[in-house]
């Protein structure tokens, strides 16, 4: 299974990183062959729909499942239609990400656990009103 | 000809006057709710599409209630096109198109129609999507008050004051309560002005934001002046800047407790104190004399 998991680095002692759209970089890894590659994550520039782009992207990536801190509501109807499993709340390392999704011990994520925005900082966002 | 001239500028040219800040809450609104009131002849217009507050103290008399609509895109999904060319296109990203699944997010269309030119032929339809509305009445003494409402949710401010603009008429002295901020939807309200004032608070915050409007005022050759408001608290450096680069200021209202108190019952200025009134009116006098010139 190919994993896309939001990291704030480039490698797998990374910590999961709590936005799903804004996050620094993914690391895509695949179960079977045990392979890592990482990619840089463009749609965290994005003026609005962070989550909806980088959906978008990852299931163009044919991602099969997505492990972040918190997935907001967005990102989880694209990554649904995608059919791609969600597992958020997750914090920690990549590599124990991994390791507890191998074990079976994520539990896959059935709703949005975050509003929209909510991994926006402030000075980025929608461009609305400043 | 020589007549018809002449009748056009008595008549069809009276100024028009828009209220800014680049910092919100600094008191837009107070000033051109004021300011209409001791002119008392005006149209008075609430272009702060997404928070419109000056009815609150003019208490107008609406007559008419206008739907805003835009076109938004739905898509055949049945007809199994292809909508990723949709998706690519949409710079808001309000299209997404992962397999054979469309999805579509309605706040973040900016109802453009891009994705009917480069979609899928006939998969992609428009429909109406009603945004806000916009909103005529009267107010006390001889006011005319437009204002205009855009739903929560929608980014669209530009077309609900777009609506607006059509009522916009030079047959008497219009303000325009502007939203704040410096970007688009303020660049909108003060296009067609005469004359901006500029109401800022004595603070770094407020310093800082008025230089942006400043600069957009500037870009837009539109003359302007300073007010500043809860003069008292922050520091000088708003007054000093102004002194500094000739800068007209033309009013300072002080930071007093009365004028909080009464603001909070939903009262104005010249209520809790007649002799704003004078100030008001000759401010507008001044901006006719530094408009003319």
């Amino acid at each position: 299974m190919r994993v896309a998991i939001s990291s704030s680095g480039t490698s797998l002692d990374s910590n999961v990183d709590p936005r799903f759209g804004r996050c620094p970089y993914y690391i895509i890894y695949d179960t079977k062959t045990d392979s890592s590659e990482h990619i840089e994550n463009e749609s965290r520039q994005a003026m609005g729909g962070a989550g909806i782009q980088a959906s978008q992207f990852l299931a163009n990536k044919k991602v099969e499942a997505v492990i972040a801190g918190n997935i907001g509501p967005n990102a989880y109807r694209v990554l649904s239609a995608a059919s791609i499993k969600i597992y958020s709340g997750v914090t920690g390392t990549v590599k124990d990400a991994i390791e507890k999704l191998k074990k079976d011990e994520l539990k896959e994520t059935l709703a949005p656990n975050v509003q929209s925005h909510f991994g926006t900082g402030p000075g980025m966002g929608t461009g609305g009103r400043q | 000809m020589e007549l018809d001239l002449e009748w056009e500028q008595e008549v069809g040219s009276k100024l028009i006057v828009s209220i800014a800040s680049g910092k919100g809450g600094t008191g837009k609104t107070t000033i051109a709710v004021n300011l209409a009131l001791s002119v008392g002849y005006c149209q008075f217009m609430d272009y702060d599409v997404e928070a419109p507050n000056a009815s609150f103290f003019l208490k107008p008399d609406i007559k008419h209630v206008k739907k805003v609509t835009i076109k938004h895109p739905y898509f055949l999904k049945e007809t199994g096109a292809d909508f990723s060319k949709c998706a690519e296109f949409c710079h808001y990203n309000s299209v997404v198109a992962v397999g054979s699944e469309v999805v579509f997010f309605p706040e973040l269309c900016h109802g453009c129609g891009g994705c009917l030119l480069v979609g899928p032929e006939r998969a992609v339809r428009e429909k109406d999507i009603t945004i806000g509305e916009i909103k005529k009445g009267s107010a006390k003494p001889m006011i005319d008050f437009f204002m205009g409402n855009l739903k929560p949710g929608y980014m669209r401010t530009i077309s609900i004051q777009s609506e607006l603009d059509k009522s916009l008429e030079r047959s008497e002295l219009v303000l325009i309560d502007c939203p704040p901020g410096n970007s688009c939807p303020m660049v909108f309200a003060v296009k067609d002005s005469d004359y901006c004032i500029l109401v800022t608070e004595p603070t770094p915050y407020g310093l800082n934001d008025l230089l942006i409007s400043i600069e957009v005022l500037k870009n837009m050759n539109i003359p302007y002046g300073v007010i500043i408001n809860r003069d008292g608290i922050g520091n000088d450096e708003v007054e000093k800047h102004c002194i500094r680069n000739n800068i007209k200021i033309l009013l300072k209202i002080p930071n007093d407790r009365g004028i909080a108190e009464s603001y909070s019952r939903g009262e104005t200025l010249i209520e809790y104190d007649e002799s704003w009134k004078t100030k008001f009116k000759g401010m507008i006098s001044e901006i006719e004399g530094v408009v003319k010139r």
